[in-house]
């Protein structure tokens, strides 16, 4: 923690300083390439300079209170410990020592005698070793020197037990191969006295020794000597019997002062079995049987005999106790001694210890304290550096790059600092500026302002892919609409040759009117015409007074009337071939037309054609046409259309008005033309209920009416547009709502020039 | 040790039918015999084992029990207690044997079979009728085939009372626990028909210390001397009678050894009688001793039948059975077990019939008698020479 802030602060003094510094952080010079600035390589060789510093700062503490520690371990280690260990050696082996007297006084094999007396030397050379050792380290003079007088007096008397128990041993030993021979001696004397006094006991009684033998009479065989015999072999029994058991008692017996009186009587028996024996007559002596009682006698009495080491074996029992007990005294004080010593070093070991264990806490502490101060100093600098002024922002830019790659170009790049210019010297706020500077002023920033360059060049690329792309939809869309436009052009062909039957149909009522007037002439001049003729017929009955005068006006009245009937036959005739001249002329030729003429003859018709309809109505016309009008090149047909499209509509509109309006409307067509420069101009004025605004910019679009469904395909308009335009014209608007409206038609006095060369856009 | 490794090889060695034990990959059931292969007593223990190994090959070459071999391990304890011990340790712990079978004596016999009792091991015909191996409860282990003593004791008295009207009846018996064994029963058979023993007298045992005793009998004027004891003794008393012309019923305790003490005896045997606890040897209308001589010969073509090795043969018979009975998977309870549950086993004419406090399969004691050329006659009565 203390190395840490000085770097920073160093840093800060730098920067907070420049002006007063030969060479400022941050050289400032317009358009200069060279620009000081703190990069993320320097940040982080920052980082890890604080690291080695504060790694540098644990090592030298660490270091100072290992070797605290280490100082007072090696104290401990070297000195007090060994001394210690050696102490507690001293007290351990001193306790195998003492113990080892014991164990050999009771030690009941030769191997485990060997076994203690080995231990027991090997502790003791060892134990004086580790006074020796003790000596020559410290100054427990006094104790060692009583240690070791102790140890030497023991070692005395060990040595003494140790002789003695030895013997005992031997003596052990051999009186075991004594019981052993004893039991079988025995029972070699028993079997051969058994046998050998049943057979005396039998021959006393039958006479007998042999299977073969011949019975010895009484005399012979109850003799004196037969029956000493008898007795001799009785006597040699009892007493091997009773020394057996004397000497079973003398192996058995603890107490040494018992042994001589059974000693005595085993002296006894033994001489009484050998007396005995020795007066058996020849033939009962048995070399079997008599060395096996000798033996008997020589286990017993021997100078290595049972009895003799019997009474060694105690002598030594005795001696090794009272050995033992002044052993038991030495070793007592020489474990008095030893646990002093234990005591002394132990209290030095645990001074040791405990200085130690300070030296220890103390490193312990420190590093403690530089491991916390370090990991706040890492927080910070990590914090500061590594997660604020660099994570967060790579991460910002990851996230900016991936929305970039997920398409969305649109959000600018946030760029850090973009906008903190290069601080001038002296400016204001020059220090916080340049304090800006350095933080923003690295490679993440200028990552993100190439990203930003990268996103604009991008969303440019981006937006001229997408007018390629809407071009090519709009190609696609395009290639519909001619599609759908070649449909409509079927549907409009269609629509128009409907038109065209409605038109007509629309006629027939007018035509039916033209026609039916002459018709009604003919009708009523040809009736004129049967009853002259009729006269004529009376007269010429009267045969006597022929009037041939009378006939002869009557015939003139008949020419008359005859007359009439073929003027009015050729009206009709003409309307007939006027009509047919309009709709069986060559479809789409363009001829020269008398327009004033066609005009009003489609005012007659549409007027006729509704009234046949609706005979209520009734409409007031006038005419105010140019009586200069040329003919134009048009083609009539079409043109005709027009004047009937537009008539058509303002009869019905005023028609309307009228079934609204009523009363004292009256409706009034007027039509009128005019020559101009060159152009010829047709208006055709209703006063009827107008066009509202927002219906007026439209009326000329296909498809739209105010009529009511049905009584109108809406493309009445369109059709005169188009009509009008292929022949160059144009047509206007002038209308007041409630008040009238004006159809203006122009037509050029010369034909456009498609005219000769296009043949129209009807087609049947 | 040295001498105990050299048996063992012995033993190895003569055992006739170690070829098929030999096939490794067959499964074996090891039986283990503590017995006399030496010493005075070894006439019996050579026989018993004969007679096991004559019913374990015959069951082998017949393809064994449930597929399992069998197999005995024999070790020589010379009829001393002490060996006998080692001996039953080393076969139980060492060897692994499934049961303990053809132990012979009385004292050998009372040191190992509370080490087989202890480990759950079966032990299975003792070679001798003491009494306290039929206490089933305490011994659940011991399967005994022979009768016991007391019953051979109540034979005797049954067949000189009744068939010989005699009352003056007297034992001489060895001075150990098995004399005394023999003592006990007499005495009771005796006391059940209202009599008492007119003398008792022992000799030391491993001695022919006989001839006071003899004397006893003899001023007893006993009518009839049953005896408990070894052959050689036995023998040298019944000569020495015979040389004081004092010539009682002479009654042998099946333990006898009858060949050797009719050996022993010599012309001196005559009508002699020894009881026995198996058929006559030589009795071939029993099945059981047809097969138990074809079973002899095929592992021994020179041996002579023998009550000790017919007894040895029966006692591998009833181990054989009783490994049948268990089934496959027999374990020492379950062998045990089918044994008790068997109820009448017939080997051949000869029954036994275990139960839940019985341990001893067979009650017949059989009576024989030596006759003049010193061969063992079966007689059913006994009857004045």
């Amino acid at each position: 923690m203390n190395e840490s802030p000085s770097t920073e602060s160093q840093d800060v003094t730098e920067s907070n300083a420049p002006a007063t510094q030969a060479k400022p952080l941050i050289i400032e010079e317009p358009g200069s390439e060279r620009t000081f600035r703190v990069g993320v390589g320097s940040r982080l060789y920052f980082m890890l300079f604080g690291a080695v510093v504060l790694m540098g700062g644990a090592t030298v503490l660490a270091y100072y209170s290992f070797n605290e520690t280490l100082r007072h371990e090696i104290r401990l280690s070297e000195y007090s410990m060994p001394n210690l260990i050696n102490s507690v050696d001293v007290a351990r082996k001193s306790a195998i020592v003492v113990n080892g007297a014991f164990r050999l006084v009771s030690v009941s094999s030769k191997d485990e005698h060997t076994a203690v007396v080995e231990a027991t030397a090997r502790e003791i050379a060892s134990l004086e070793n580790i006074i020796l050792e003790l000596e020559a380290r410290s100054a427990f003079g006094e104790q060692t020197r009583l240690i070791r007088s102790h140890l030497e007096e023991l070692g005395t008397h060990l040595d003494v037990i140790k002789q003695s128990s030895a013997r005992r041993l031997d003596i052990a030993r051999a009186l075991t191969v004594f019981i052993e021979e004893l039991g079988e001696t025995s029972r070699r004397v028993e079997r051969l006295l058994v046998q050998a006094i049943d057979d005396q006991a039998f021959y006393l009684v039958s006479g007998l020794r042999e299977l073969d033998d011949k019975a010895r009479p009484i005399n012979k065989r109850a003799s004196e000597d037969e029956l000493t015999a008898y007795r001799n072999l009785i006597t040699v029994n009892q007493s091997a019997n009773l020394a057996v058991l004397l000497l079973d008692e003398v192996l058995v017996l603890a107490d040494r002062q018992f042994l001589t009186p059974l000693e005595e009587r085993f002296d006894s028996a033994v001489r009484n079995f050998m007396h005995a024996y020795a007066n058996l007559p020849d033939s009962m002596q048995d070399d079997r049987l008599e060395e096996n009682l000798t033996r008997l006698g020589e286990i017993g009495e021997g100078p290595e005999g049972v009895l003799v080491l019997r009474q060694e074996a105690l002598l030594r029992l005795e001696q090794e106790q009272d050995t033992l007990t002044k052993a038991r005294t030495t070793s007592e004080a020489l474990v008095s001694e030893v646990n002093n010593l234990v005591a002394q070093i132990n209290e030095e070991a645990i001074q040791s210890s405990a200085a130690a264990r300070a030296a220890a806490q103390t490193g312990i502490l420190l590093l403690i304290l530089l491991n916390v101060s370090g990991t706040v100093g890492a927080f910070v600098l990590g914090s500061l550096f590594v997660r604020r002024y660099l994570v967060r922002r790579l991460v910002g830019l990851a996230s900016t790059m991936r929305e970039m790659a997920s398409g969305d170009l649109e959000v600018p790049v946030q760029v850090e600092g973009h906008d903190i210019v290069k601080p001038v010297k002296g400016s204001a706020h020059y220090l916080t500026r340049n304090m800006k500077y350095l933080i923003w002023n690295d490679e993440v920033t200028d990552m993100a302002r190439a990203l930003e360059v990268f996103r604009r060049y991008a969303y440019e690329v981006q937006r001229l892919n997408l007018v390629e792309k809407l071009a090519k939809e709009l190609d696609a869309k395009n290639e519909n609409l001619e599609q759908a436009l070649e449909n409509l052009k079927a549907a409009q062909e269609q629509v128009i040759a409907e038109q065209k039957l409605a038109s007509l149909g629309q006629l027939t009522a007018g035509v039916a009117h033209e026609i039916k007037n002459p018709l009604n002439f003919v009708s009523n001049f040809a009736n004129v015409s049967i009853e002259l003729a009729d006269e004529i017929e009376e007269l010429m009955k009267q045969d006597e007074n022929l009037d041939l005068e009378e006939i002869k006006s009557i015939l003139d009245e008949m020419r008359t009337s005859l007359g009439k009937i073929k003027e009015h036959g050729n009206r009709a005739d003409n309307i007939v071939r006027s009509m047919l001249e309009h709709s069986r002329s060559k479809e789409g030729e363009w001829r020269k037309t008398n327009l004033n003429a066609l005009l009003k003859q489609y005012v007659d018709l549409s007027y006729h054609a509704l009234r046949a309809e609706d005979n209520s109505f009734n409409a007031e016309m006038k005419e105010n046409l140019d009586q200069n009008m040329e003919e134009i090149t048009v083609v009539p047909q079409d043109i005709c259309r027009v004047f009937l499209n537009l008539v058509t509509n303002a009869f019905q509109a005023m028609n309307e008005k009228l079934k609204k309006v009523g009363g004292d409307y009256l409706p009034e067509l007027t039509i009128s033309s005019r020559l101009l420069e060159d152009h010829v101009e047709f208006c055709i004025r209703d006063n009827g209920p107008g066009i509202p605004d927002e219906v007026r910019d439209k009326i000329f679009e296909p498809f739209v009416t105010t009529k009511e469904p049905g009584k109108g395909t809406g493309l009445g308009l369109s059709l005169t547009t188009d009509i009008l335009l292929r022949h160059g014209g144009s047509i206007h608007v002038d209308t007041e709502v409630g008040n009238f409206t004006e159809m203006r038609v122009l037509l050029p006095l010369e034909p456009p020039a498609e005219a000769h060369s296009s043949t129209g856009i009807e087609t049947e | 040790m040295m001498i105990r490794m050299i048996l063992l090889l012995v033993v190895v060695m003569v055992m006739p039918w170690a070829p098929a034990w030999a096939e490794a990959d067959q499964q074996t059931i090891v039986f283990g015999q503590s017995a006399a292969l030496t010493g005075p007593a070894r006439e019996l223990g050579i026989g018993m084992r004969l007679g096991l190994l004559a019913a374990f090959s015959e069951v082998n070459r017949e393809g064994g029990v449930h597929d399992y071999r069998l197999r005995l391990e024999s070790l020589d304890d010379r009829y001393e207690p002490e060996a006998a011990i080692a001996n039953t340790l080393a076969l139980i712990e060492q060897h692994k044997v499934f049961a303990l079978i053809g132990a012979v004596g009385t004292p050998t016999s009372k040191s190992a079979e509370p080490i087989a009792t202890e480990a759950g091991v079966p032990y299975i015909a003792p070679f001798t009728g003491a009494e306290f191996l039929r206490d089933a409860k305490q011994r659940p282990n011991v399967v005994n085939v022979r009768a016991s003593y007391y019953q051979e004791t109540e034979e005797m008295v049954v067949r000189l009372h009744d068939d010989l009207g005699i009352d003056r009846i007297s034992i001489f018996y060895q001075n150990d626990s098995f004399g005394q064994a023999g003592l006990n029963g007499l005495r009771r058979a005796v006391n059940r028909h209202g009599l008492n023993l007119i003398e008792e007298v022992y000799y030391t045992r491993n001695t022919e210390a006989v001839k006071i005793a003899l004397l006893d009998l003899r001023r007893a004027n006993a009518e009839a001397v049953v005896i408990v004891g070894a052959y050689k003794p036995a023998a040298t008393m019944i000569r020495w009678a015979r040389r004081l012309n004092f010539n009682p019923y002479f009654i042998n305790i099946s333990f006898i050894g009858s060949k050797a003490l009719a050996k022993a005896l010599g012309p001196d045997g005559t009508g002699v009688y020894v009881t026995q606890v198996v058929p006559f040897p030589r009795d071939t209308t029993l099945p059981i001793v047809s097969q138990y001589q074809e079973a002899l010969k095929a592992i021994d073509a020179h041996s002579k039948p023998s009550f000790v090795s017919l007894e040895g043969y029966l006692a591998g018979r009833i181990a054989i059975e009783g490994l049948k009975l268990a089934g496959p998977a027999a374990t020492r309870e379950s062998f045990l077990q089918a044994l008790i549950q068997a109820g009448d086993i017939d080997l051949g004419g000869f029954h036994l019939r275990y139960g839940v406090d019985d341990n001893q399969g067979s009650d017949r004691v059989y009576l024989t008698r030596i006759d003049r050329r010193g061969r063992f006659q079966p007689v059913d009565k006994m009857s004045a020479p």
